[in-house]
């Protein structure tokens, strides 16, 4: 459930082939693609591109990534009405994504925080980290019937 | 009739099978060089057919630099994007931030939108046994590629094309089978007309070269079965033909305001004088036999143009090389010519670069353009044996060298829809 105890090497381990995959995504160069870039304010990533980086990501670490997951783990606890009201993230709300983002420079989250413009902060370690959990989780799993 | 306002042409682009440029396409169709040949960009040996005009060595990627558009287009889309690009560099002009909500974009997409391997894809992970199985279609074992449902869409060419050349004005994604890029090509004329645009990007693009479209016209068995010589496999009007050659590609003219071209010092190749627009009503997959159809397509054209047909020099035929379609338009080019027939050089530019369906219409009105600026009648490949019911002048053995007063070029679709474009040399403006 919780991702604190990912580690960097863990992250650097497959942000090679996650950056690849994000710049075949976007059509840009890999090495643009920089651990803490943002994808929509730095890689002009648009809204389809997401779900084109999951495709690949699903892809080529053979895991399932349910659409949305990052928001809904990123809320953890925290109800929907507790982590946010009319499209602004609350204060609990925007703490609990500091220590969940803890990849994004701190300078970028904005006070008040809206909900849509979450996903400019996404990083391409955001999305090794989703890779990762969603790798744990599958271990953890009871096998399928 | 209100005078009407002058339409011309300044900028032409094409990727065909017989060159990825107009300048090459155009050398080639002159010198009769056929662009046929076995099909290489799929394994097609367990077809009946395995002849193709593919597009080849081309690599959109020098031509249109922006790897992430190029992302989203298909096969077509490219061929569409470079043939553009082309056609505005042509016409030394394109929208700006400025005018480009005075720009339209008229276009025939393509009659195949979804890829086979796409389709082979879901196949295999929802039909394993043969039975369909919804919930395995989104299963974990399928990674379903959201992109392809945005890259598939008909309109898909239509998005991209405007998005990337800043064209905010009219824009319609026009599909009539092979009838696709000519009724593009007139629905521009008419938009230019009312004044809804100044300038038009207009044109077509198509590949149903892959295993999905291959097998479909073999089943409809349209297709020449002469696996063995590529070259001559598309002759149209010849007593011997046997089917068409199925190809692929783009092309783009740049239409605008005669006298806003005349202003700006522009090349113009030639008046778009005239557009018909019909069905035939008939069959499905057959032409009638007494021209139908085509031949109130033609007759609405010169009315639209203001013509005579003793004014027409040249005809760019359909003429796809099948029995049916190269009878029936010769029956409706007897009946509209009249006595003038034998005076007007004919032929079908498929011979030689086989029959690009959507696209058609689009390119060959930009061989017309050529055609009339260069005072060409390019030849009709592949024409030994007259047929007694395709009676009519063939540009036979070579290209021929003629002033060219006006030029008509039909596109004759599946499902009866037929246009007919004719265009007036410049100089027979006054």
């Amino acid at each position: 459930m919780s991702n604190e105890n990912i580690t960097q090497e863990e992250i650097m381990a497959i942000y090679p082939k996650v950056a690849e995959m994000i710049a075949d995504a976007l059509g840009c160069d890999v090495e643009n693609v920089k651990p803490d870039a943002s994808l929509i304010n730095d890689l002009g990533a648009e809204s389809i591109d997401f779900l084109d980086i999951i495709f690949r990501l699903e892809r080529g670490f053979k895991v399932k990534i349910p659409r949305g997951k990052i928001v809904e783990q990123a809320r953890g606890a925290l109800s929907e009405a507790e982590f946010e009201s009319g499209g602004v993230i609350s204060e609990a709300g925007a703490a609990r994504l500091r220590v969940f983002l803890s990849e994004v420079p701190a300078d970028r989250f904005k006070t008040p925080l809206k909900s849509a413009e979450i996903p400019k902060l996404f990083t391409t370690e955001t999305f090794c980290k989703l890779v990762l959990r969603q790798q744990r989780a599958a271990a953890e799993a009871p096998p399928a019937a | 009739m209100n005078q009407r306002k002058r339409i011309a042409i300044t900028g032409v682009g094409m990727v065909t099978p017989a060159g990825n440029d107009a300048p090459t396409t155009w050398a080639n169709l002159q010198a009769g060089r056929s662009g046929l040949g076995t099909i290489r960009h799929f394994d097609a040996s367990g077809f009946p057919v395995r002849i193709g005009a593919e597009i080849k060595n081309f690599d959109a990627a020098a031509v249109i630099n922006n790897p992430k558009l190029l992302k989203h287009a298909t096969r077509p889309h490219r061929f569409a994007l470079a043939a553009a690009e082309e056609a505005l560099t042509d016409a030394g002009i394109r929208p700006t931030a400025n005018d480009g909500h005075r720009w339209g974009f008229c276009v025939g997409a393509g009659m195949m939108a979804m890829d086979f391997s796409e389709l082979q894809a879901a196949q295999k992970v929802s039909a394993p046994d043969g039975e369909f199985h919804a919930d395995k279609l989104l299963s974990d074992d399928f990674p379903a590629d959201p992109v392809a449902f945005s890259r598939n869409q008909t309109n898909s060419g239509l998005a991209l094309l405007t998005r990337h050349f800043g064209i905010r004005g009219y824009a319609t994604a026009v599909h009539t089978a092979c009838a696709s890029g000519g009724q593009a090509l007139g629905t521009a004329l008419k938009v230019l007309r009312r004044g809804q645009a100044d300038y038009v990007l207009a044109g077509g693009f198509d590949s149903m070269l892959n295993p999905t479209g291959l097998s479909a016209f073999c089943l409809l068995g349209a297709l020449s079965t002469d696996n063995d010589a590529p070259e001559q496999a598309s002759r149209p009007f010849d007593a011997t033909r046997n089917g068409f050659v199925l190809g692929e590609g783009a092309g783009f003219l740049v239409l605008e305001n005669w006298e806003a071209a005349r202003a700006r010092g522009a090349k113009i190749y030639a008046e778009f004088a005239g557009d018909g627009n019909s069905l035939s009503c008939y069959r499905i997959t057959d032409s009638p036999p007494n021209g139908d159809g085509p031949i109130q397509a033609m007759r609405q054209a010169l009315a639209d143009a203001g013509m005579t047909p003793d004014l027409l020099d040249y005809v760019n035929a359909h003429g796809t090389s099948t029995m049916m379609n190269d009878r029936s338009e010769c029956a409706a080019l007897r009946a509209v010519l009249g006595d003038h027939v034998g005076h007007v050089a004919v032929s079908s530019t498929k011979s030689c670069m086989g029959h690009l369906i959507s696209a058609a219409g689009a390119v060959e009105a930009a061989v017309c353009a050529l055609a009339i600026r260069d005072g060409i009648a390019p030849v009709n490949a592949n024409y030994h044996t007259p047929d007694p019911d395709c009676n009519v002048n063939i540009v036979r053995g070579q290209s021929k060298r003629m002033r060219i007063r006006a030029a008509l070029s039909n596109s004759l679709g599946f499902g009866g829809s037929n246009s007919c474009l004719i265009f007036r040399n410049p100089e027979e403006v006054q």
